[in-house]
């Protein structure tokens, strides 16, 4: 399983942990994709706490964390 | 006025104690931003008794402010900030000094606006002052407290310029906020609360600062989660 952490405004509609079979998603935009949240609306992509891109590879046991902006002062 | 007595409660904690109110006394912070943020991250820290703080904001009163920034009244509507801010300040403490720099931060300005201070605090609303913050902080080597908030929803991350992760080296794409940011005072309070409370322990040399851990809060959920970040090696801080 991919686990999924959904932050802040991502979890609107939506549950905050969500599980993705690994066949469901080969990256974080499949993922988007999947929960349908436009792309542009994520600015950190976090996997295993590392720093990636949407195109980045995710492998089953991996967890993803998404964050909209959290940039108001 | 007897000094001792006004910080008579936090000196009673082993973790501040006298040697610990004098390191205090003798910091600076810099805090960028006198908004929704700002607010609390000032004022706690003049109470405590930092002995500086720089206050940096460009940008006048204005009455949607007024949800959440407690530091204005409505008689100050499209005065400056940073000067109302630090008469608010003064009135509650003349025993520290306040600078005000009332200009926008930016690239070529930081340096100069950030340097000399022992913490700065990034209470900002747009990505490209963040940016520039982060990358004067890594400059100037100086610690950096992150927060942010939109609604209900907030973080923290501290970050050690060069060894634990910036916002830089987490995100993925500049994602500017559309709009006028929602926001609640009390989530504010929160966040600002937590981001000086991440400034005394920088201040104080204690352990257990956010660096490497985002610290995220869902007001909506009640819910606090800690982010592990880790440093992104081609990251412009790491150079
Ligand atoms: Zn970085």
């Amino acid at each position: 399983m991919i686990e999924v952490r959904l932050f802040a405004t991502f979890r609107e509609g939506r549950d905050k942990i969500v599980y993705l079979e690994p066949e469901q998603a080969s990256c974080p935009a499949d993922v988007l994709d999947h929960l349908k949240i436009p792309h542009e609306e994520v600015a950190i992509c976090l996997i295993n706490g590392f720093h990636s891109k949407l195109s980045d590879p995710v492998k089953d046991q991996d967890v993803l964390a998404l964050f909209p902006p959290v940039g108001g002062g | 006025m007897s000094e001792e007595s006004r910080y008579s409660r936090q000196i009673l904690l082993p973790q501040i104690g006298e040697q610990g109110q004098k390191r205090l006394a003798e910091s600076t912070a810099a805090v960028i931003g006198c908004g929704g943020l700002g607010a609390p991250v000032l004022t706690s820290l003049a109470l405590a008794g930092v002995g500086k703080l720089r206050l940096i904001d460009h940008d006048r009163i204005g009455l949607s402010n007024l949800n959440r920034q407690f530091l204005y009244e409505e008689s100050e509507l499209d005065k400056e900030k940073c000067e109302r801010a630090a008469d608010f300040l003064r009135r509650r403490n003349s025993g520290i000094v306040l600078e005000t720099v009332c200009e926008r931060l930016t690239e070529e300005n930081a340096g100069r606006l950030l340097s000399g201070v022992d913490v700065i605090v990034d209470c900002v609303d747009r990505v490209e002052t963040r940016r520039h913050a982060g990358r004067a902080a890594r400059r100037l080597s100086v610690p950096l407290v992150e927060g942010g908030v939109h609604g209900f929803y907030g973080f923290v991350l501290s970050v050690l310029p060069g060894k634990s992760a910036c916002l830089e080296c987490v995100t993925a794409q500049e994602a500017e906020e559309r709009g006028p940011v929602p926001a609640v005072g009390a989530v504010a309070g929160v966040i600002g609360s937590l981001q000086a409370v991440e400034c005394m322990k920088i201040l104080l040399g204690l352990p257990h600062v956010l660096y490497g851990r985002m610290l995220q809060y869902d007001g909506l959920y009640g819910e606090f989660t800690e982010v592990p970040v880790h440093v992104r090696p081609d990251c412009i801080c790491q150079s």
